[in-house]
């Protein structure tokens, strides 16, 4: 058997999950110009919501998961409010408000586990029983095929909003320079804070989707994030294309660098790639 | 000061340090004799595994309940303080210093996952803290020193007895094996690998992963292209749950055989229909209906996973000694080498070789049928 065809797919796969979580890390990096390590909580948080929302009570899917996504906004937008805006106010160095971020992610994991338990949970309603479809000797499920579908409108819906909007308009102002932004009359912890609620927001349909596909439990952000993370440096930090970009090419070469060698060797191979662009392209596949 | 006066300080002040750590930590001598007698627990509470840490968190109450309500251990109630191990070595050996150096504890009663057990057998070794684990069973523990313990049997068994069942039994010659890369995975990889080989079978792939890894579908996809007649799939619940499903998407219909990390109720309801025909091995235990109704009333479900039986017998095993012996360490350890424990829930007898190993084990081979797992006939 040829095995490709599957192993492109796999890469796929991934590389579409990743996409989703460095998305919403570029997005907010762009606008702070910091590392927020809660964004990677926000996946469980709207994992979690969906899961109680739906399996628990019952709810519609589809309401579910909106209910599950604007969650997750709202607790991202939240945490600017609550935490970081009184920090910048402050003038607060990048520094600061990376630690402030990891107890912002660690808090809210600690919350779930207590309230859901930390056992691995499946959203999936039919495992199994799953369509596949078969493209050119690989399988992929219908949940994957989801997945991809949401990654290419999101990131259409994205580049749209950036380059066609006035509030897109105002984002790319302050992420060349927030205080430029501000002198030309923009109100920018407004504009941040929704910059987090919609990074947010797609960090939880991440969390969503990976809950269908594999499965959702309260330390799945930790992971996620940091393969986000790679994805982000290797492809430009801050840059929405850069980090599509460098999701795809850590998914291909972390499935692809196991080929001919053990499974167990593939986190360390994200890792070498990020270290090869952090000493010979610090500034990623985009940023000049 | 010149050179050798400094060294004769310095030697002066180590030994100072040296003496008075010795002799303080040993606190008042005489104990009064009504406090409670602590024992330490270390097992996955959360993370990797927790169903089972739970579930044995349970039975270990449930065992504590009985020997209080029965007089205690000379009158002297026993205490158990749970410390999370999270199935994670750093994790554990942190509980485990917390439970050695400040509670102070004669015993401890874990871990669960073998790299729990192994990555603190060293320090209780040389502090003289007994160790006697429930649930871990990679065979490097059996040389871990004269304190460490088990009451669940190596790995060594169970990699051979899968051996031999694979081969002669089902009758397949050709085998795929994918590991957690753990101390319990890589153990029982080796055991079986080695065994499989000498029966004349071949092992056509060995593939690991991370235990913490979610998504093994390049792994698969590189089982498939090699055309196994069986998988041997040696993983904790949260990686097995994906795992197995990812195996179905990929179109693999041969069987899947597993580890007694399977011995969990919670996958096979997870993966519904992908599981069907699953088979994996288990140690028998002759649980009797008066251990099962009180695990009942007390989670709720018939849910009594893996090593849930051999963390009830250590509680009863370990009051007996400690009521024959006191709570001295090494009374506990040279007790426990002449100890035997029997009309235990998890085994017939319980005994210990020289190496603190558990003597014999049996074990079955259970199958996935609709959901729930049934003993193979």
């Amino acid at each position: 058997m040829d095995i490709i065809p599957q192993l492109i797919l796999n890469s796929i796969i991934a590389g579409a999950i990743y996409t989703l979580v460095a998305l919403g890390f570029n997005l907010i990096y762009g606008a702070t110009k910091f590392f927020n390590l809660a964004h990677g909580v926000m996946a469980a948080v709207g994992g979690y919501v969906f899961f109680y929302l739906a399996k628990t009570l019952g709810l519609n899917i589809f309401i579910a998961v909106i209910i599950g996504v604007g969650l997750a906004g709202l607790v991202g937008y939240g945490l600017d409010k609550l935490i970081y805006l009184p920090l910048r106010k402050r003038k607060a160095s990048n520094m600061v408000l990376l630690v402030a971020s990891l107890g912002a992610f660690t808090a809210p994991q600690a919350v779930i586990a207590i309230l859901f338990t930390s056992q691995f949970k499946t959203l999936s309603q039919h495992v199994g029983t799953q369509k596949l479809f078969e493209v050119f000797g690989g399988f992929i499920t219908q949940t994957q095929l989801i997945i991809l579908t949401s990654v290419v409108l999101i990131t259409a819906g994205l580049v749209l909003l950036l380059h066609k909007t006035q509030f897109g308009k105002a984002v790319r102002a302050i992420s060349d320079d927030e205080e430029v932004a501000k002198i030309i009359g923009i109100n920018t912890n407004k504009i941040i804070g929704y910059v987090f609620f919609i990074g947010s927001a797609i960090a939880g349909l991440a969390g969503i989707l990976v809950g269908f596909d594999t499965g959702i439990e309260p330390t799945m952000g930790l992971s996620l994030l940091l393969k986000g993370v790679i994805a982000s440096i290797v492809g430009g930090v801050g840059n929405i294309y850069g980090g599509v970009l460098g999701a795809f090419l850590l998914g291909f070469v972390e499935n692809f660098g196991i080929w001919k060698i053990s499974g167990e060797w593939k986190d360390a191979i994200a890792f070498a790639l990020l270290i090869v662009f952090l000493i010979f392209r610090p500034r990623g596949i985009m940023n000049k | 000061m010149n050179q050798s006066t400094k060294w004769i300080v310095g030697v002066i002040v180590v030994v100072a340090v040296v003496v008075v750590g010795y002799f303080v930590p040993k606190g008042p001598s005489g104990p009064v004799l009504t406090e409670p007698i602590k024992i330490g627990f270390i097992g996955p509470l959360t993370g990797d595994a927790a169903n089972i840490g739970q579930n044995v968190r349970t039975a270990v109450e449930i065992s504590v309940k009985e020997v209080n309500e029965t007089g205690g251990i000379d009158g002297r109630p026993l205490e158990v303080i749970y410390e999370d191990g999270q199935c994670t070595g750093n994790v554990a050996s942190n509980a485990a210093n917390k439970l050695i150096s400040i509670n102070k504890v004669p015993l401890i009663l874990g871990g669960a996952c073998s790299g729990e057990t192994s990555s603190f057998m060293g320090a209780a070794e040389q502090s003289k803290t007994v160790v006697l684990s429930y649930c871990s069973s990679a065979p490097a523990i059996s040389q871990a020193g004269d304190y460490i313990f088990r009451n669940y049997p190596s790995d060594l068994y169970q990699g051979s007895f899968v051996a031999e069942y694979i081969y002669n039994k089902l009758g397949k010659k050709k085998v795929a094996v994918l590991y957690a890369k753990s101390d319990w995975g890589n153990g029982i990889k080796d055991v079986f690998s080695k065994k499989f080989k000498e029966l004349g079978g071949t092992i056509v792939i060995e593939e690991g992963y991370e235990q913490t890894s979610r998504d093994l579908r390049t792994q698969l996809t590189k089982i498939k292209a090699v055309n196994p007649e069986l998988i041997y799939f040696l993983g904790y619940t949260e990686a097995s749950i994906p795992g197995i499903k990812q195996a179905k998407e990929l179109g693999l219909t041969i069987p899947l055989f597993g580890g007694d990390a399977w011995d969990d109720s919670k996958i096979w309801t997870e993966v519904s229909s992908a599981g069907e025909g699953a088979m994996y091995s288990v140690m028998y235990a002759p649980l009797n209906n008066d251990f099962k109704a009180k695990m009942r009333a007390k989670v709720g479900n018939d849910e009594i996973t893996i090593c849930t039986p051999q963390a009830y017998d250590a509680v009863k095993l370990v009051a007996k000694v400690i009521e024959k012996v006191g709570t001295n360490a090494e009374a506990i350890k040279n007790e426990l080498y002449k100890t035997s424990y029997t009309g235990g829930v998890s085994a017939s007898e319980i005994r210990f070789d020289s190496n603190g190993d558990l003597v014999g084990a049996n074990y079955i081979v259970k199958v996935v049928r609709s959901g729930k797992a049934v003993e193979a006939k």
